[in-house]
């Protein structure tokens, strides 16, 4: 029987009991609403631990590696912590392909492989940090090698080499919550383990966000421990944000959409691979647009399958960049860092990462191909903190971000050059750690109060002490419900997107200051939360004020380029009374300080 | 049930170390990885390919409500 039929013979008493069975599944995994707070430890025995440090860097992915290997052989005493496993959280134990313009091989120079990107991102990409990722990814990749990284499918074994090697001191499982300013300057951090009852608190002199991008924990993509806290964090320190009106086009199948692994099986057990230059326009929301017009008004949605027909308008392909992506593969592409592309062109999308054509199959997958898997991240490089020059420094003096907390504009408003989002990321994170500890050689060791310490040590504690609230994973499924669909996230309107944002406003307003947790793992899902909620009220009002479409950012209502008003990117930032505040930054420059 | 059983756990604690999510933990007991938060499971099977001894079986089917962009 098929999904339709099923659903046309339900009736009304049977579709009753199926949504009280589903209710009852909901309170039993912890997904209840307002409710009791089942505290599982006391608050009150919460202790504390204090940290000092030069350089603290925050994510263990590839931008976290090389921003403490470089930070740490330019002098400066470097801390890592992780809110999970060194090599084995976000996005790089799933990338595969690692970018090198390595001028023995490549025919393109650096000036042509620049104006290639951006001529493919419409002018979206930032020249100066395209270049600095061509310039520098060779050697980055050199001491990959040297490091066994090209010889391995788990990334934590030739990350911990570097590591172990100098000794640098790593904190694994470790939620940082808080950054700290003091005097206008980066003071440091506080945040949480999640393997004891224990807060932590870091004064540090500089710290480089590696924390990656986000999503809203979707289904089909691995980057549910992916929620913004950099970006987020940063901003609620005074940090400028870019790039939320951007989309990555990652695709799932619709039977068992939540199996990552099914779906991308071949890139999880890929050992990493270099590539050279392939300047690519792979949108992703071109399927997304097929899916709307196609079905969703009428029908409630596309059932995929081959595409025997063109559909008119939507969102524009330079033609320099146009492909056609030949007969099925049958399955999602092999490597980790490429957008779902057109799988729409008979159910299989392009052509892998790595310079490994034709993407294999899946594990077996069955279903159609559905866009969203990785909902609510924008391109990589793309969305993070607003860097003031090449260095990824941001507007608050001693915070950095590097990769994917970034805004650097490398890759554009679209997927451009395959394998760059490994690269970038190692790009990226020598070149802050470099930066930090020069900034860090010229700093005092910063004092913070320790009125200020205790005040942000309840904050992280109170879903704690809430006797009752709302349970974290019931909002963030509310979120989901909001931001997920096709019509809001991808295919946006004026009227649409002001719907979605007024919902947004009231999980912000009156859900994420009651949230509760009754151990140490509810209380990350907490700040998981709360970062998601904002990071959302971001997109909404960046996709708003974007009256255009462009790249992955697809307007039903201005579905044309405006190269009048819109060659600028969009900056985002707390005003003095608290509210979110949005700027334009002309293409090609840098923002006033 | 995503990660859906762990049968000759060794107690390394290199799956609870790898999860991005925080699925597993140890028992304090038993001193072996327990399935605590399958609800945050993203099937993405870091806890398989890091355990050594082939301990955990994994499912494709998440355990809550999938929401998707269509369909």
């Amino acid at each position: 029987m098929t999904a339709s039929a099923e659903k046309s013979t339900m009736n009304r008493r049977e579709f009753i009991a199926l949504t009280a069975v589903a209710t009852g599944e909901l309170a039993a995994f912890g997904m209840s609403g307002w409710a009791q707070n089942k505290l599982e430890l006391d608050p009150d025995s919460v202790t504390n631990t204090d940290y000092v440090t030069d350089v603290l860097v925050v994510g263990g992915g590839m931008a976290g590696l090389f921003a403490a290997v470089k930070a740490h052989d330019a002098g400066a005493s470097t801390l890592i912590v992780s809110k999970g496993r060194l090599g084995s959280s976000g996005l790089t134990p799933f990338a595969k392909g690692f970018f090198t313009y390595d001028p023995a091989v490549e025919s393109m120079s650096i000036d042509e492989f620049t104006n290639a990107i951006s001529r493919s991102a419409l002018g979206t990409n930032n020249p100066v940090y395209t270049r600095q990722l061509a310039e520098h990814s060779l050697a980055r990749a050199k001491e990959l090698r040297e490091w066994g990284f090209f010889d391995q499918t788990l990334a934590n074994r030739p990350f911990m080499v570097p590591i172990q090697e100098r000794g640098i001191p790593l904190i694994e499982r470790v939620v940082i919550t808080h950054l700290i300013k003091e005097n206008g300057k980066i003071a440091g951090a506080a945040g949480f383990r999640l393997d004891a009852e224990e807060t932590i608190t870091i004064v540090a002199k500089t710290i480089i966000l590696c924390t990656g991008a986000g999503a809203f924990k979707p289904n089909g993509f691995p980057v549910c421990d992916l929620t913004h806290d950099g970006t987020v964090m940063a901003y609620q320190i005074g940090a400028k944000v870019t790039g939320k009106e951007w989309n990555d086009g990652h695709t799932t199948r619709s039977v068992n959409p939540a199996a990552c692994y099914d779906n991308w099986g071949d890139m999880f057990n890929r050992i990493p691979s270099t590539n050279g230059v392939e300047v690519h326009h792979d949108l992703g929301v071109d399927l997304n647009y097929r899916a709307y017009v196609t079905g969703n008004p009428v029908s409630g949605g596309p059932g995929g399958g081959p595409v025997t027909e063109e559909v008119a308008g939507g969102p524009f392909v330079p033609e320099e960049f146009q492909r056609d992506f030949g007969p099925p593969s049958g399955g999602p592409p092999g490597e980790g860092d490429a957008p779902g592309g057109r799988p729409d062109r008979g159910g299989g999308p392009p052509p892998g990462e790595g310079g490994a054509p034709g993407g294999p199959p899946g594990g077996g997958m069955a279903g159609s191909t559905m866009g969203g898997a990785s909902a609510g991240m924008a391109i990589h490089k793309a969305e993070g903190l607003v860097p003031v020059d090449d260095r990824c420094a941001s507007n608050i003096p001693g915070l950095y971000a590097a990769g994917d907390a970034l805004g650097s504009y490398m890759s554009g408003g679209i997927y451009t050059q395959i394998g760059s989002s490994l690269a970038g990321s190692a790009v990226q994170g020598a070149i802050a750690g470099e930066a930090a500890a020069e900034y860090a050689a010229q700093s005092k060791v910063p004092a913070i109060p320790d009125t200020r310490l205790k005040e942000i040590i309840n904050d992280i504690l109170a879903p704690l002490r809430r006797e009752e609230g709302y349970g974290p994973a019931w909002v963030t499924q509310t979120l989901q419900g909001i931001m997920i669909p096709n019509f809001v996230l991808y295919i946006k309107r004026a009227a649409m997107l002001k719907a979605a944002l007024a919902f947004v406003e009231e999980l912000r307003d009156h859900h994420a200051p009651m949230l509760r947790a009754a151990n140490m793992h509810e209380l990350r899902l907490v700040f998981e939360t709360r970062n998601m909620i904002l990071s959302a009220e971001m997109k909404l009002r960046a996709s708003l004020m974007r009256t255009e479409s462009r790249c992955s950012h697809y307007r039903l209502d201005y579905p044309d380029l405006d190269e009048e008003n819109w060659r600028a990117w969009i900056n985002i930032f707390k005003g003095d009374d608290g509210s979110m505040q949005l700027e334009k930054q002309s293409f090609d420059s840098w923002p006033l300080q | 049930m995503t990660i859906k059983s762990i049968n000759g756990c060794i107690g390394c604690e290199e799956c609870v170390k790898s999860c991005p999510c925080d699925v597993i933990r140890m028992d304090p007991d038993s001193k072996k990885a327990v399935i605590a938060f399958p609800a945050d499971c993203q099937i993405c099977h870091l806890c398989r390919m890091y355990c050594p001894v082939d301990a955990i079986e994994m499912s494709p089917e998440k355990s809550i409500p999938v929401i998707t962009s269509w369909g």
